[in-house]
């Protein structure tokens, strides 16, 4: 891949976060050494007593991934080459978007139950796809050279949190 | 169907009577047997109400911010890219105290003034400074203190700001840093640092160790070569001193001849109105005042005590730089009063034109504003500052020599009676002065005999000393006397191209053991931390000018362990009783700024210091003595 187009890779961080008002979700988009260049967030989704019911189990992965994941991916201007995320319930978002999506492993250790297809290692970190995409390992391999070696991925889904909790600040 | 739910039939007979009829001749119809037809119907068991739904979601909605795009900056030219291959030392295990104490990332907090939830959320997404500046992106030749990673942060984020670090913490350093990130995250394309012009090398020298990248324009050269400077629209930052600047804006703010109208300051507010105006021109003549003015992203103002003063004409033409932010940068924020500061907050525009905040305020305002951090919070690994009082008996020739003169400066002064001004006193004060320093008759001098023999013992021991004089013809006179020590010469005659190859010699040569330097030229600006010894061989007025003056040494990187500082003093002379009231006036500054207990009494000497500094005493028609006092004009100046 030329020089141009490594430079030119974005990077998602998406994370959704629970407050009395119900979900919000925000997605930062950086280029490859994380500065910013878009941040979209939601306003709070709740359930409803008879949707918590109806979706049953099916509930959080279903705002997480169709309602919230998509909304903010298809308003985001600058498109990311792919998406990080730190919780298990937004993987299924894979299967409602053509973007490769990575969940970050707490620890190596976790990364070791894991079959060889399903992770990948990017900066500093271990990452799960989509068991029913195990493309993206591959998707992902061709930015390693990219992203610096140590470049602590997590840092910026602190930022969405932290920027997420400031918009949750100003709208109370 | 259930068994339980079949259907029974059941006759049920239709007896029809003969009805009475009526007269008005219905009677046949009512004769007939009625018409009775069954037809089945189905027996429902649904309950009557069925509730829908439908998995409806409306999408939610977004709030979105966008970053501006930076500017890119091409990577500086290397002039050898077959640089040798060099052998690095490999990396060393973290101690354990290292391991135990991991570093708190510096994340870059929204200002207290930004209101907007874009605003906030701009700073609140901005990487951590650590990652910012250790990234591929921008190279750092250093790795920053953290306390310079929180003033980096600090700057990146305010519209207005004072950072007031103590001498020696790296503001250079923190502000070019800053000025890098501002122009990198698209905050600021056009930049105007100002500063005196003895700094110009020094900055241009900073630029280029910590952001090569960064393309700096000096303004110089003759007027219309300036202009042109001026106009440039792709220059990003132009470094210019401020003598240049008023001159070069005062003379563009007169072509502009604005009649009438609003006459605005360089951030748009209104600074005076004329009586005959009207409406309606303001605004076009803050128009046509601002589009043809030079117009700057960020203004930067060095040693910007230069402007303390409201009405001078510096401060006025600075304050009329059209400009979004505003930075002023100085140790010492208050030289003389803290209304000094109001002079610079106004600059700032945190205060409003010719507003007249009280000491209380300023108190606040600074909380906000100015960022100060002292050497003893921030730098431990500083080597310590020892002070010690050289306190010299004067040569018997001078000692007759001093004498005379003060006997005479204090008749002569006497007999003037009321008349004498300030500047008579001051005139005596500094005959007495440089007495002290050298007897002008047989050119002995006790402070030089001191110089010589502390010169012999840091010379022998390879060390480096920087002596600070208030009068070029002393330094002169003592770069004669010290020539065994490979001694330099850096005062306001020295011609600026020569100034920097001094410097240079001083740091790499050896055998240059003793850097002479005026107060005037020397005590600003320059990092000379690979010196350890300071001598002050005749006193400033101002305590903070002095503390400039050894800070040169005593700063970030100091390579000695230790900084000896030697404040040469005359026994029995006017120094001492200088040094007194100055070391009062030290006190006084440290509780202003550090404590915040604020005085309004002046810091350097004033009028009735330094005509205290005698005995004066006028007599009267009827013979008595009336001690004298300084003229209204003199204590007001």
């Amino acid at each position: 891949m030329p020089q141009a187009a490594r430079d030119k890779l974005h990077l998602g961080f998406l994370r959704i976060v629970a407050t009395e008002a119900g979900y919000v979700g925000g997605m930062l988009v950086t280029n490859r050494l994380g500065r910013p260049l878009e941040f979209q967030c939601t306003t709070p989704v709740k359930a409803n007593r008879t949707q918590e019911i109806l979706y049953g189990p099916t509930l959080k992965p279903f705002l997480f991934s169709e309602l919230i994941g998509v909304t903010l991916i298809d308003r985001l201007q600058v498109k990311p080459d792919i998406v990080l995320i730190d919780q298990q319930a937004l993987l299924d978002l894979r299967k409602h978007v053509s973007l490769p999506i990575a969940c970050l492993l707490e620890d190596a250790k976790d990364s070791h139950d894991l079959p060889d297809e399903s992770r990948v290692s990017l900066g500093a970190q271990s990452l799960q796809v989509h068991v029913e995409h195990t493309c993206d390992v591959e998707a992902i391999q061709q930015w390693t050279g990219t992203i610096p070696g140590d470049a602590d991925l997590r840092e910026p889904l602190d930022r969405v949190r932290e920027a997420l909790e400031e918009t949750l600040r100003s709208a109370a | 169907m259930t068994p339980d739910d079949t259907l029974a039939l059941h006759n049920v007979s239709l007896g029809m009577g003969t009805p009475d009829v009526p007269v008005t001749g219905m009677n046949s119809a009512l004769r007939r047997l009625p018409k009775v037809e069954t037809s089945e119907t189905g027996v429902t068991l649904r309950p009557g109400f069925v509730p829908a739904w439908k998995p409806y979601w409306p999408k939610p909605k977004t709030v979105a911010l966008t970053f501006p795009e930076g500017i890119e900056f091409l990577p500086p030219k290397r002039e050898n890219d077959d640089r040798e291959l060099k052998s690095i030392a490999p990396p060393v295990a973290k101690s354990d105290k290292d391991r135990s104490k991991p570093k708190r990332p510096t994340r870059i907090k929204p200002p207290s003034d930004a209101l907007s939830l874009q605003d906030r959320l701009f700073y609140v997404l901005q990487p951590p400074l650590e990652s910012w500046l250790r990234g591929q992106e921008l190279i750092m030749p250093f790795e920053p203190f953290p306390y310079q990673y929180e003033g980096i942060a600090w700057l990146f984020s305010q519209k207005c700001a004072l950072l007031a670090d103590e001498m020696g913490l790296g503001k250079t350093m923190q502000t070019i840093t800053a000025l890098r990130l501002l122009l990198r995250a698209g905050q600021a394309r056009r930049i105007l640092l100002v500063c005196p012009k003895p700094l110009i090398p020094n900055w241009q020298r900073e630029f280029k160790l910590w952001a090569e990248e960064l393309p700096v324009t000096t303004i110089e050269g003759n007027g219309s070569r300036r202009r042109a400077i001026w106009q440039i629209p792709g220059s990003i930052i132009l470094l210019a001193n401020y003598e240049l600047v008023v001159r070069d804006f005062a003379e563009m703010q007169k072509e502009l001849s604005v009649e009438s109208g609003e006459l605005r300051d360089g951030l748009g507010r209104v600074r005076r109105r004329r009586n005959h105006e009207t409406a309606g021109e303001s605004h076009s003549t803050l128009d046509s005042q601002l589009s043809n003015l030079p117009q700057f992203d960020l203004v930067v103002l060095d040693e910007a005590q230069r402007i303390k003063n409201r009405e001078s004409t510096t401060a006025q033409v600075i304050r009329d730089i059209p400009r979004k932010r505003s930075l002023c940068l100085t140790g010492t924020p208050i030289e003389n009063r803290p209304e000094e500061l109001a002079s610079l907050f106004e600059f700032m525009g945190v205060i409003p034109p010719a507003g007249s905040p009280d000491i209380r305020q300023l108190s606040r305002l600074s909380e906000d504003y100015i960022l100060r951090r002292t050497k003893d919070l921030v730098a431990t690994d500083l080597p310590p500052r020892l002070d010690r009082d050289e306190i010299i008996e004067l040569t018997p020739a001078q000692r007759i020599a001093y004498e005379q003169a003060e006997k005479d400066g204090v008749m002569h002064l006497n007999e003037m009676g009321e008349e004498i001004s300030i500047q008579n006193v001051f005139e005596l004060v500094l005959r007495l002065k440089q007495i002290s320093n050298m007897d002008p008759l047989t050119g002995e001098s006790a402070k030089c005999d001191r110089l010589v023999a502390d010169m012999e013992e840091i010379a022998a021991s390879g060390g480096k000393a920087i002596l600070f004089s208030q009068w070029t013809k002393t330094i002169d006179w003592l770069a004669d006397k010290t020539k065994d020590y490979g001694r330099l010469v850096y005062h306001g005659g020295v011609p600026i191209s020569k100034r920097e190859p001094i410097l240079d010699q001083f740091k790499n040569d050896p055998d240059s053991h003793l850097l002479l330097m005026s107060y005037g030229t020397g005590a600003v600006g320059l990092n000379l931390q690979f010196a350890g010894y300071v001598f002050l061989y005749d006193r400033w007025w101002n305590p903070a000018v002095e503390d400039q003056a050894i800070n040169r040494a005593h700063r970030i990187g100091a390579t000695e362990s230790q900084i000896i500082v030697s404040k040469f003093i005359c026994k029995d002379t006017i120094e001492e009783r200088i040094d007194l009231v100055l070391r009062q006036k030290r006190e006084l500054f440290n509780r202003v700024l550090g404590e915040g207990d604020n005085d309004n009494a002046s810091l350097s000497l004033n009028a009735n210091e330094i005509f205290g500094l005698f005995d004066l005493k006028a007599r009267t028609k009827k013979g008595d003595a009336k001690p004298i006092g300084p003229k209204a004009a003199d204590v007001a100046a």
